[in-house]
């Protein structure tokens, strides 16, 4: 049976935080649930505190008042090591600017969640590239990230953001650095892994992108303005992922 | 994981290897150093012991030192019959005695004029000179010191310079000897079994080398030698050799009826330990001197790493966003300037170390390379590495990954 346990819980969640000569209330008592299996766009202007949202529902940042739980874990009270771990485990990281480590292969760059998880060489190779193949990269595992398009790089991100099977993904602008093409792509690709049963969590700006999740949350000025059901999200094909493409 | 920042390490070497070969220069001159200089003091110590112990580890030379105001009397000297009794008395103990003589005059033959030394020694002498090698003919017998012959043994080089070619047994020549001049026949030719530059530290005089029987000594004077070269025995190191040489002594001063500080005794044995601990002494300065270049390759390494951490924010961030502890990016960093400076000491290592071997195939001297200071070597490099990079990896690892991230 699908879990319907929230995945993510805010309760009278508060952020202050100080610039140094001023304080600044970047989230206002937020109300918020998340089950799982939901795919949720986060949307609003800058500084509307998304970005402020984003880095605490990704455990990178503390609540200041309140209490975040996710997966029903406290994280508030947690120290820098468990944070840490929480992120490795329950967390998947997709960026704007994609964040890979060149240098590296393709492939070793997928391993690095299941490195500092502690998984044996061998069986992380074999997860990295079957990760890869689902994403449409099995002939390019040891290319490097500056050999590849802006799409396929975002793949190679969300191939990593999988590693450890988390049970939420974070993306942050996943598009933002991407042309309309490669952007449907990216979409498409995170319609299916929500299909499959993933939690899928995408801050953006742009509606378009919004369309294609089931709930729409938007922020303005810390606050959270509206919650809506998207009735009508953007269809995707069924081939996604599958051989290279032109992105 | 250890493995994993291992060859994570390398490949971020390999990447920019311009710039990691400039960053390890300071720490290859280092450890070149280092290596280089205690190479060349442990190669000199084992020439030195070498040498000495060619010329005879047990060989002394006791002369007459005598300090009574009074003057010397006849009896301080050394007569032959006293030779014969310390024979005796010391048996085995001390195996070998002459009357330390010798004389250098000129000698003329058909190529030319030379400068010949002729050395008084015993039949045995040849048992006390291993790199001696007796090519043609023979070295004096008993009967030879016995019947006092004026019969000499050539080096090989001697035998060039006199004759033009090196088997001359049973050729002649003249050297004033005693005031008269005399006929000494060759019956032996030697080869002295020495690398070039073992020649050069014995100190290479122009004269000819040639031994004589020590007998042919005693016509001179009154039969009364103000020294003797004597051998103990060949087993005596150390503590037993420095016994025997005190009991000698003694012995030498009791029947003279004299002070034992009326004679001095001038140990082989003990030279070589002065001159090994003073080679030892410089060695360790001067180390210590290219060791300090190691510190400016240390602070080199801190340098780079440095820098490679601010250029690296980004990835620290996402490293830490993806899972990394605070201890997962320090020892990250610090195992690459670990691999860095451990590296930098195997080059320079290598380097100094191929230089010293081919140095001493040029020069036909077996070189001393000690494995133990190579080990050190390399693990002070290593540590250099992580003393240097322990700033510049706390600073990777307490980056705030939120700021990380947004680093361009």
């Amino acid at each position: 049976m699908a879990e319907t346990k929230d995945i993510i819980k805010l309760e009278d969640m508060v952020k202050i935080y100080d610039t140094g000569a001023i304080k600044v209330l970047g989230l206002n008592r937020i109300n918020l649930s998340i089950k799982h299996g939901e795919f949720v766009a986060i949307m609003g202007h800058s500084g509307s505190g998304k970005s402020t949202l984003l880095n605490i529902l990704g455990c990178l940042d503390r609540p200041t008042l309140g209490h975040y739980y996710l997966d029903g874990i406290d994280v508030a009270q947690m120290s820098g090591d468990e944070l840490s771990r929480v992120r490795n485990q329950k967390i998947g990281f997709v960026f704007q600017s994609f964040n890979l480590i060149s240098r590296m292969s393709i492939q070793k760059n997928v391993e690095v969640p299941m490195t500092y998880a502690k998984i044996k060489p061998d069986k992380r190779r074999k997860r990295a590239i079957e990760l890869l193949e689902m994403v449409g990269l099995g002939e390019r595992i040891n290319h490097e990230p500056n050999e590849l398009s802006g799409g396929q790089r975002q793949r190679v991100a969300i191939a990593r953001a999988l590693a450890n099977k988390p049970p939420l993904i974070l993306a942050d602008e996943p598009t933002g650095n991407l042309d309309s093409q490669a952007s449907i792509e990216i979409m498409e690709l995170f319609a299916k892994l929500h299909k499959e049963g993933s939690t899928v969590v995408v801050v953006t700006h742009e509606d378009n992108i919004a369309a294609y999740t089931h709930r729409i949350l938007t922020f303005k000025d810390g606050v959270l303005q509206s919650d809506r059901i998207n009735e009508k999200p953007t269809p995707f094909g069924e081939n996604v992922g599958l051989g290279d493409r032109k992105s | 994981m250890f493995v994993e920042n291992l060859k994570m390490a390398l490949s971020a070497l390999v990447a920019n290897k311009m710039r990691s070969f400039l960053t390890m220069l300071g720490i290859i001159i280092g450890i070149g150093s280092v290596i280089g200089i205690a190479s060349i003091g442990d190669t000199v110590r084992q020439m030195v012991s070498t040498i000495y112990q060619n010329v005879g580890a047990t060989q002394s030379i006791v002369y007459l030192n005598i300090q009574d105001e009074a003057g010397i009397r006849d009896t301080d000297f050394f007569t032959n019959e006293e030779i014969e009794k310390y024979k005796k008395i010391f048996g085995t103990d001390l195996a070998y005695v002459d009357t330390n003589s010798s004389l250098t005059s000129e000698v003329k033959t058909k190529l030319g004029i030379n400068k010949v030394t002729l050395t008084g020694v015993d039949s045995n002498f040849l048992n006390f000179q291993p790199t001696m090698e007796i090519k043609y003919g023979r070295f004096l017998t008993s009967k030879d010191i016995e019947s006092r012959r004026y019969v000499v043994v050539v080096e090989d080089t001697a035998a060039l310079k006199l004759f033009g070619k090196e088997d001359v047994v049973g050729k002649t020549f003249r050297e004033k000897f005693n005031g008269a001049l005399q006929e000494f026949t060759v019956i032996g030719v030697y080869h002295e079994n020495m690398s070039p530059l073992q020649k050069v530290f014995m100190g290479n005089s122009q004269d000819l080398k040639t031994y004589v029987p020590t007998s042919l000594f005693i016509e001179s004077e009154y039969n009364m030698f103000s020294g003797l070269r004597i051998f103990a025995n060949k087993n005596f190191s150390g503590e037993t050799l420095k016994r025997f040489n005190e009991n000698f002594v003694e012995y030498v001063a009791r029947t003279k009826g004299r002070n034992k500080e009326d004679f001095y005794l001038y140990s082989a044995g003990n030279e070589m330990a002065q001159v090994d601990g003073f080679l030892s002494a410089i060695s360790i300065a001067m180390g210590g001197i290219a060791a300090i270049s190691l510190i400016v390759g240390g602070i080199g390494i801190m340098n780079i790493m440095l820098v490679s951490v601010t250029e690296r924010t980004r990835e620290i961030g996402t490293r830490k966003a993806l899972g990394a502890t605070t201890r997962d990016i320090l020892t990250q960093f610090l195992i690459e300037s670990a691999v860095l400076s451990a590296i930098g000491g195997i080059i320079g290592t290598s380097i100094a170390s191929g230089a010293i071997l081919i140095a001493g195939a040029i020069m036909q001297q077996s070189v001393v390379i000690r494995p133990i200071i190579v080990i050190l070597a390399v693990g002070f490099s290593a540590l250099v590495g992580i003393f240097f990079g322990i700033y510049p990896a706390l600073k990777a690892a307490k980056r705030d990954p939120i700021i990380a991230l947004r680093y361009e």
